[in-house]
């Protein structure tokens, strides 16, 4: 055979496998493997279901032996954990001690109060309950957003702050006019109390994502890391970019941002929801979005709003005395990325970033 | 047999021309083929439309609580032009078309998300975002 001949063959050869590429590209492929995983148990199965509760969507996904059985039961907890805080309910316990002062608290409610007044102490009061006057008053409890008189901002501010709170036993009572709201907490605590459900029921892999708080259980079916992108807060709506990737197992990944819920006035000023507890008005730390990573996701999502609150400096501070029960990832209004020493070998990003260091 | 110069251009001239036609026939191929990029429309959780984004349309999409949305696809982009929910916020949410995008009506509990056919070999491998 000549030289030439090889030659032609051989491209010929490469031009049918490429053009069968480009022509596979973007058509059929087999992908329904996910629902029936025979892992090494015929009976190991990977449920997934969308369900809207806590005003927002939520997915929630199981693997094991009965993942049906699993995702049933998570989403009759999240159910039942709606009907318990939803302050938009007229008969959630919450509703009824906003309207009574106080009460007689249930074994779920009594936890979230005293991991609230925990973080809101800790935190010097960036995370705190007792804002839900203020929110209403802000009109972020509802469709119609406007920014209040000052003066009602002043005297609904007055009348906060979870150091009124009295916990005595079982019963709580308020403080003169004010009203509370788990609605920073809530998420969290659900996630976390649907990894016990997915311990108890045995399974091998698990995730939920409830309204964008993402809470990983072990690692995914092959046993390497969940990866969670980080949402950019410049283009919240866009996947393609992000502040990084995350890779996780066994942990709550949750975080606060201005871009999630905000409203313009006619000046076009933009005004988002997380409030500053002391001010009264949305929280100004030169932070847009803080993610935090936990295995207690009732931590970190008081936390991601705390922190949001506190800015970068009190942020890190508060990061070096309790680096054992979280990590964190902030981005400033400076276009600086922030990642804690304990996730940076986790993180992956394509953007430059600083580490926290504990020795600061 | 030693070439002649003569069989080495012929050699050369196949070769181009084969080359070119493979070039043409990718080019072909990415332009005219449909990518596989579909809005899928949950109500509740349960798939209830799906429309392929290479064809322009606008249907009303019925949702939870006989909310109605108005979906249009058009040169590779979906948005909600019209819907009774209160907030209206499937509205504001704009257009999408990457894959993974999605447009949520909580009243209604309606998700259109852009999906792809081939969603395993192509897009991310990233198994949750984080807001």
């Amino acid at each position: 055979m000549r030289a030439g001949n090889k030659l032609l063959t051989l491209l010929l050869v490469c031009m049918l496998l490429c053009s069968g590429c480009a022509g596979n590209n973007g058509k059929t492929e087999p992908s329904e493997t996910s629902d029936k995983q025979s892992v090494s148990d015929r009976a190991v199965t990977t449920e997934s279901r969308e369900l809207f509760a806590m005003d927002t969507v939520m997915m929630i996904r199981a693997t094991g032996v009965d993942a049906k059985a699993a995702v049933d039961e998570a989403a009759a907890e999240i159910e039942r954990l709606d009907a318990l805080l939803s302050v938009g309910s007229e008969e959630s316990e919450v509703t009824k001690l906003n309207r009574n002062g106080g009460g007689v608290m249930s074994e779920d409610v009594k936890y979230l109060t005293e991991r609230s007044l925990e973080i809101y102490d800790s935190t010097g009061g960036a995370y705190d309950i007792t804002i839900y006057p203020l929110m209403e008053l802000w009109g972020f409890t509802g469709d119609h957003p406007a920014v209040p008189d000052a003066k009602e901002i002043e005297r609904v501010i007055s009348e906060s702050g979870s150091d009124k709170l009295k916990i005595n036993g079982n019963t709580l009572t308020l403080g003169a006019e004010q009203g509370i709201d788990f609605g920073g907490i809530a998420k969290g605590y659900a996630s976390s109390r649907i990894m016990e459900i997915f311990e108890k029921k045995g399974m091998i892999s698990g995730l939920v994502s409830l309204g964008g708080n993402v809470h990983c259980f072990r690692t995914k079916e092959d046993g390497s890391a969940w990866k969670c992108g980080v949402t950019d807060p410049e283009h919240p709506d866009d996947n393609r970019y992000l502040l990084g990737i995350l890779h996780c197992s066994d942990q709550a990944v949750i975080t606060s941002g201005g871009y999630e819920r905000y409203f313009q006035d006619e000046s076009g000023k933009t005004y988002h929801h997380i409030m500053d507890p002391k001010t009264g008005y949305p929280a100004k730390s030169g932070l847009t979005s803080v993610t935090i990573v936990s295995k207690d996701g009732t931590l970190a999502d008081a936390l991601s709003t705390a922190c949001f609150v506190s800015g970068e400096q009190k942020a890190a501070a508060y990061w070096r005395s309790h680096r054992d029960e979280f990590d964190m990832i902030l981005q400033t209004d400076d276009g600086r990325l922030l990642v804690s020493e304990g996730i940076s070998d986790a993180f992956e990003s394509d953007r430059s970033y600083q580490v926290i260091s504990f020795e600061g | 047999m030693k070439k002649t110069e003569k069989t080495i251009r012929k050699d050369l001239i196949v070769i181009g021309s084969l080359l070119l036609s493979g070039l043409l026939l990718m080019v072909g191929v990415l332009l005219f083929s449909r990518d596989g990029r579909t809005v899928e429309v949950r109500v509740d959780g349960a798939v209830k439309y799906r429309y392929s984004l290479s064809e322009n349309r606008r249907v009303t999409l019925k949702g939870a609580n006989n909310g109605s949305n108005v979906l249009v696809i058009q040169s590779g982009e979906a948005w909600i032009e019209e819907a009774d929910c209160p907030d209206g916020l499937c509205i504001k949410t704009g257009r999408i078309s990457k894959e993974g995008q999605s447009i949520i009506c909580l009243p209604h509990k309606l998700v259109a998300e852009i999906t792809s056919k081939n969603a395993e070999s192509s897009g991310s491998d990233i198994d949750a975002y984080v807001k």
